[in-house]
This record gives C-alpha cells, structure tokens and sequence, in this order.
C-alpha cells in the first residue's frame, strides 16, 4: 500500500503526464533520441530529459548512406563438401520502414547468404572484417570443431577490422541453423549480420511432402521518425528486457507476402534472429503442423495454432492454404500495459499470403493430413530415456542485480511486483528498458550448488556424459523475465517444465525457460571443447548471463 | 533510511524538483535459497466464504500450469492468451450434507464462465482455462445438476470458494486512480 501510495504522489497528474511524449525524435543530450512509447503510457517523472549512461552509437555516425552499396536480399549458396565461401562483413545501405540508413551486412546481403551444405559435409567459410568493430562468427547449434565457435577470448581472438578468419564447419545433424556475430550481438546481430545455414539430410523423405519451402528470418528493429534508435557504445541500453523492436520483419523486409495455391502445402523454416522479442507466429486460418525445431525432428509431428518461437530458436512448420484470399502471418500476442495493469491484444503482420483458386496437387494435400511418426527418433531419444528420472547434476536459479538506476525506475520497478507473466512478449515499459544499461544491470545465472555466478561457473565434463540441468527461473528476482537458454556445441531435449513431461521430444540448442517455470534439460556432451551456456536475449548476454564450461574428450 | 530518502524523494517529484540519486541505488543481492519450484508462483489461495458448514478450517488452492500436449514450455491460443492446466484442490473441508463442489472458472467480470468440473472425492479438480486473468469459483451444487456436464452453463448454489489468478493483481497498479483519475472499472478487469 504504501509504495502505490508514493507512486501515486511519484505520477505525473493526468493533464500532463503525456507532454514528454512530443520529445520523441528530438535530439538529446550525447546523441540520443527518446525511444518511441505509447502515448497512452504516462511518464514517470524526472525522465523526461534523461538519457542512457553510456554514449550513443551509429554506425557511420555522420556517413552519408548514399556513398554505401546497397544490400540486396539473401542469397542462396549450395555447398559441397570441402567448398570454401568468402564472406566479408561490411557497412551497407538498408532502407526500413521509409528510413534510409546505414547498416551491417553478410556480403551486402540480408540476411547473409543462405548457405546450403548436405549432412557430414566440411564447409570453409573465410571471413573478412571490414566494420569498424571486431566481430566473429559463431555456427548457432552446429555441434562444430570447437576452434570455430566464434566465442571471442575463449576459442578466437576477436577480427579485427582488415582481418580475416577462417572457420571449418562440419555438420553432423540435418537441420536449419544459423550464423551470427559473438560480440556486442545486441549491436551488430541487430544490424543485419545473421544468415542460415541449411543442413539437408541424405534421406528424401526426412520430411514430408511440400509443394515448397520457404525460409522465415523473424526479426524486429527500433525506429523513430528518424530512423533507427541509436544503440549503447560502450555497453548496451536495454538492459532490463532487452530491446524489443517496433517495426517487424521477416527476412528483412517489412512486406513480405508470397503467392500460394489454393491447398497448397509450404514448408517454413522459421528462425528468430530478434534481440529479445519471443513471437507467437499464428497462420491465419491455414492448418498447421509442427515438424522440426533446431537440431532435428520432433518424435512425431504435431498440429499447433501458432508456433511460441524465442530468440535464436528455430521451428519447422507445415502449412496448408485451403481458401482462396489472404491469410496473414502473424505476431499474435496479448501485450500487457503495466502501467494500466491490463492484458490487451496485439497483432503484428509478418507476412501476407495470398492464396490463388488455382488448385494444388491434391496428392500432397492428402499427405499434409497424416501426422509422422518418426522412429528414428523416437528411437534415438529411448535411449536417452534411463537419464529422464534421475536427479539433476546442475541447477542454476536466474537473478539479476541493478546499480545506479534513476529511483523513479527503482520505485516504479520495485513496486511492480504484482504480477509477472511467463513471457514478456512486449516491452511494456520502454522508457525504464531504454534507461538501463548494461553497466547498471547484471544478469545472472546462478549454481544453486555452490553459489558461484556466471562466469564463476566452472562445469566439467567428459564426451559421452549425459547430463541433467535444472534451471529455476526465479520470479522473485528483481525483474524476473523470459530467458532463452543456449548451450554452445551440445544438443539438449527439454525433459519437462514445472515437473511437467513433456510427450513429444526433440533435440534442441536453445529453449526458453519462462518466468517462474523450472526447466530440465538432458544435454549430450558428445562434443569436446570450452563452450558456452548462455541466455539468447542479446542484452543479457551483454549483460554477463553467460557462463563456460569444458568437455574432456 | 531508504524509506526515508525514498519517500523525500517521492515528495521532491511530485512538486517537480528532481531528487538526487544515492551514490549507488542498489537492490540487495537476492538470497541464496531453496524456492520453491515452477507452478508456485502462479498458485493463488482459494478463500471460503463461510456460506456453508464445514469450511471454518478449509484451505484452498489452484495451480496451474503448461498443457502436457504443448510442444513449447509456454502454450497460448490463436489470440495469444495463455492456455493453462488448473488443477483446483480443498483441504481440511468437511464433506457437504447435501450436493458436490463443483469448480468453475469465470473472466473476472463474469462475462464467460466455464465448468472445470466436480471434486472428486479427495476435493480435487483440473481442467484448461484459456484466459489471462480469471477466477476460480467452487460451488455447491444440487447432485442432479452437478451430474449435468453439458447444460450447467453457471453456477446455481452457493459460492463456498473463490480466488483470482495472479494476474488479476495486475489491475492495482499505477493505472489505479491516483494516476489515471478516471474509474478503475473502466479498464483492466475484463482483460
């Protein structure tokens, strides 16, 4: 009662509480734009002039675009084994939502290029850097030759700008993966640099039949009026819940729409390369099937009304256009407005299909009704089963610990204990987000055996371990949130939530761990080196929810 | 001391002088212990009301959690809502006289009211809900029309349990009056 009552006397009287809201697009102090909110929000007060700790960044800060090479859309790059592709990482022209800027690119691409190997293939990639930060490449859940991880400090020096590194990427599982940077990810994955890598299987009906395939790179990006919102220089802002995007995008474009037939089943390969923002893709009135998601297929495929995708996971998903007309792929989520304390809807086109009456190969059609039952699979996943009942070897809890925040966000933070969803699917307070940097944030992940934090974390294990982790999200925590989990190198099935079991198993790299849920992971350590597990939302990475544990051969 | 440069603080931003930040603003590191797991958090007591003999030392309980069948950690609906396992439980409840408890689940403004079910006979009940804020309501129901699954559309007996899912809390804060002038109930309960 009495921390409402110090809110109440905090807030800004109804009459005025949106005037800072005009500030949007106006310059401030160190080079900052205030973020875009919704006018509806009120302001706490004291923050209408404030900005975040750290400095500004653009990239090109003060390059006219114009002098850029335009970036064109993804390409696709078959590979063979023993291929070598040449890739530069370099400054481009990006045009997004009507906003001319300069951005970061694979080839000059976006995404980077689509790169196709067969299973067990060896692929060389050569990369050069020619942006002004360092970079690396990490292979996202290619269980790789450790020394080509992208991990900077642990399995490479960082590239500097004019250096070129080599990675040798073996792909033991079929399956969609992709490519991304492994420093400042919440600054340069955001600008552009992402691709996938598609690893096929020998056998032609891994899948089922589909009249086609299409590849879904879901993202989002934070403008204004001016364009994009600038990002933290020397650590990022965002640090809270990271930073949600206001313009969607799939494969980097802001109207994606594709022609289908009427009944015609297409195969997507959804892949969330988003900061932090967690989708809720639903398919409009077309039926869906969940086949796949990062390192595999799911014991058996399975109908869904939308596919709950986190950041840097992937998801393989069936669809079949029966009607004539248009069906829009959504973001389909109930945002909350804390400030209000209420649920409401929110729909974010991704893409819109149109679906002709021109009929498709019913024989397909017919295919899309029986659900696949993969044994293969199934059967690699029973002899896992004798680790299912066993207690945990590790346990990691979440925290997070803040310094030096502006005490309205303290108050108003402290105050807003309520109620925390499971997944934050919207930033519900940008302005307290944007305040927070990761030099007054520090997320943790937390050894519940020995107290140890983060990078204090010192895991061991040998090749053919398999090993049970439990990680409790704990809702208590300053300002508990969603975390996508991802361990470098291994693959995992997520055995159960909240003691929960799951019935349908498939091998994973990344899986959300939703706010006050206990997840149990059963990790193969099949693959030796020093590897990381970290969470996928890039500001908390940024903002050490990262740990490196070592597998003996 | 906190609270005390808190609340000045709070007086300085509401005649609009900005406070001076303390030199560090620090949350205490969160403790170190066995919490509970999962489900607990968005468990929610069930309070009696009294209206029958027998709950004067009754304790209920509703947790929820993820549907089995859910191939994610978290399941929502084509609208984005939570889709949620509630799985009801009384304790320490003297068996009615007459009738069964039979558990509901209801939007916080009424407007949609679904049947989980009857307790069984150690008081337990479970069943989906689909909403992100609602009520859970145990009532005492006339045996014959407790038996009819399909056609008890509402509750006819009287309310001997009820509680709100976490997310109901979410209605009081800063949207609350002293912030929005305007009615509470104009906004939030139903969503």
């Amino acid at each position: 009662m009495c921390a409402v009552l110090i809110l109440g006397s905090l807030a800004v009287p109804a009459a005025a509480q949106h005037e800072g809201h005009a500030m949007h697009g106006m310059p401030m102090e160190g080079g900052w734009r205030m973020v875009p909110m919704d006018p509806n929000m009120p302001m706490l007060p004291g923050l209408a002039e404030a900005v975040p700790v750290v400095g500004a960044f653009m990239p090109g800060m003060g390059m006219d675009p114009s002098m850029l090479p335009a970036a064109r859309p993804s390409e696709v790059v078959p590979m063979m084994d023993g291929d070598t592709l040449d890739v530069s990482v370099s400054m481009v022209r990006r045009t997004i939502d009507g906003h001319e800027m300069v951005m970061y690119g694979y080839n000059q691409q976006y995404p980077g290029p689509l790169i196709q190997a067969p299973r067990d293939a060896t692929i060389i990639v050569r990369v050069t850097n020619d942006i002004q930060s360092p970079t690396t490449i990490h292979w996202h859940g290619i269980r790789l030759d450790n020394r080509y991880d992208g991990v900077p400090g642990v399995t490479q020096d960082p590239i500097e700008r004019g250096e070129s590194f080599t990675y040798e990427i073996h792909v033991p599982d079929a399956g969609m993966f992709w490519y991304h940077p492994h420093v400042r990810e919440d600054v340069q994955q955001d600008l552009g640099l992402f691709g996938n890598l598609h690893v096929t299987s020998p056998d032609p009906e891994y899948y089922g039949p589909a009249h086609r395939e299409e590849v879904f790179v879901l993202d989002d990006m934070l403008v204004d009026d001016q364009g994009a919102i600038p990002w933290g220089d020397s650590a990022p802002t965002h640090a809270l819940m990271g930073r949600f995007g206001n313009v969607m995008m799939v494969n980097g474009e802001t109207d994606h729409g594709m022609t289908v037939r009427q009944g015609e089943v297409v195969r997507l390969f959804l892949t969330n390369v988003a900061n932090s923002r967690t989708f809720n893709v639903t398919f409009g009135n077309a039926q869906a099937k969940i086949v796949a998601s990062d390192v595999g297929r799911y014991e058996r495929e399975q109908w869904v009304p939308s596919v709950v995708i986190a950041p840097a996971e992937r998801y393989v998903v069936d669809v079949r256009f029966d009607e004539p007309g248009e069906v829009v792929i959504a973001n389909t989520i109930q945002a909350i407005n804390h400030f209000r304390g209420e649920f409401y809807p929110n729909v974010d086109t991704l893409s819109v299909v149109t679906v002709t009456d021109e009929p498709a190969d019913p024989a397909i059609s017919r295919a899309f009704d029986t659900l696949r039952e993969h044994d293969a699979v199934q059967e690699e996943v029973e002899s896992f089963r004798p680790w299912f009942d066993r207690a945990p070897d590790h346990e990691l809890e979440t925290a997070v610990r803040v310094q030096d925040l502006h005490n309205s966000i303290m108050l108003s933070m402290e105050a807003d204990t309520l109620y925390f969803p499971p997944i934050e699917w919207n930033d519900g307070m940008p302005m307290m987000n944007w305040l927070s940097t990761g030099e007054q944030v520090t997320w943790i992940l937390r050894d519940r055996a020995t107290g140890a934090e983060n990078e204090e974390i010192d895991w061991r294990f040998q090749v053919g371990d398999v090993v049970k982790i439990r990680v409790f999200n704990d809702p208590e925590s300053f300002h508990p949130m969603n975390h996508p989990i991802h361990i470098h190198g291994q693959r995992f099935l997520v055995l159960s939530v909240d003691g929960v079991t799951q019935e349908n198993l498939v091998w994973k790299d990344t899986a959300i761990v939703p706010v006050g849920s206990t997840v149990d992971f059963l990790v193969e350590m099949s693959n030796p080196g020093e590897w990381m597990i970290h969470c996928h939302i890039a500001e908390h990475l940024s903002a050490g929810m990262m740990f490196g544990f070592t597998v003996e051969p | 001391m906190e609270t005390s440069f808190f609340l000045v603080a709070a007086w300085l931003a509401a005649v609009g002088v900005e406070p001076v930040a303390p030199v560090v603003a620090s949350t205490p590191a969160p403790q170190f212990c066995a919490t509970s797991y999962g489900p607990d958090y968005y468990a929610f007591p069930l309070a009696a009301t009294q209206n029958i003999p027998g709950t004067g030392y009754a304790r209920g309980r509703a947790e929820i959690s993820v549907p089995v069948t859910s191939p994610f950690p978290v399941a929502v609906g084509l609208d984005g809502s939570y889709l949620y396992q509630v799985d009801v439980s009384i304790d320490n409840m003297r068996a009615p006289r007459y009738g069964q408890l039979v558990a509901w689940v209801t939007t916080s403004d009424l407007e949609r009211i679904e049947r989980i079910g009857t307790l069984d006979e150690r008081m337990r009940a479970s069943g989906p809900v689909s909403w992100n804020k609602f009520l859970v309501v145990i009532t005492l129901e006339d045996s014959d029309a407790a038996g009819d699954e399909v056609g008890a559309e509402m509750w006819t007996g009287p309310i001997v349990f009820r509680g709100m899912s976490r997310s109901g809390a979410m209605h009081t804060m800063l949207g609350h009056g002293a912030l929005q002038q305007e009615n509470c109930t104009s906004y939030g309960f139903g969503a």
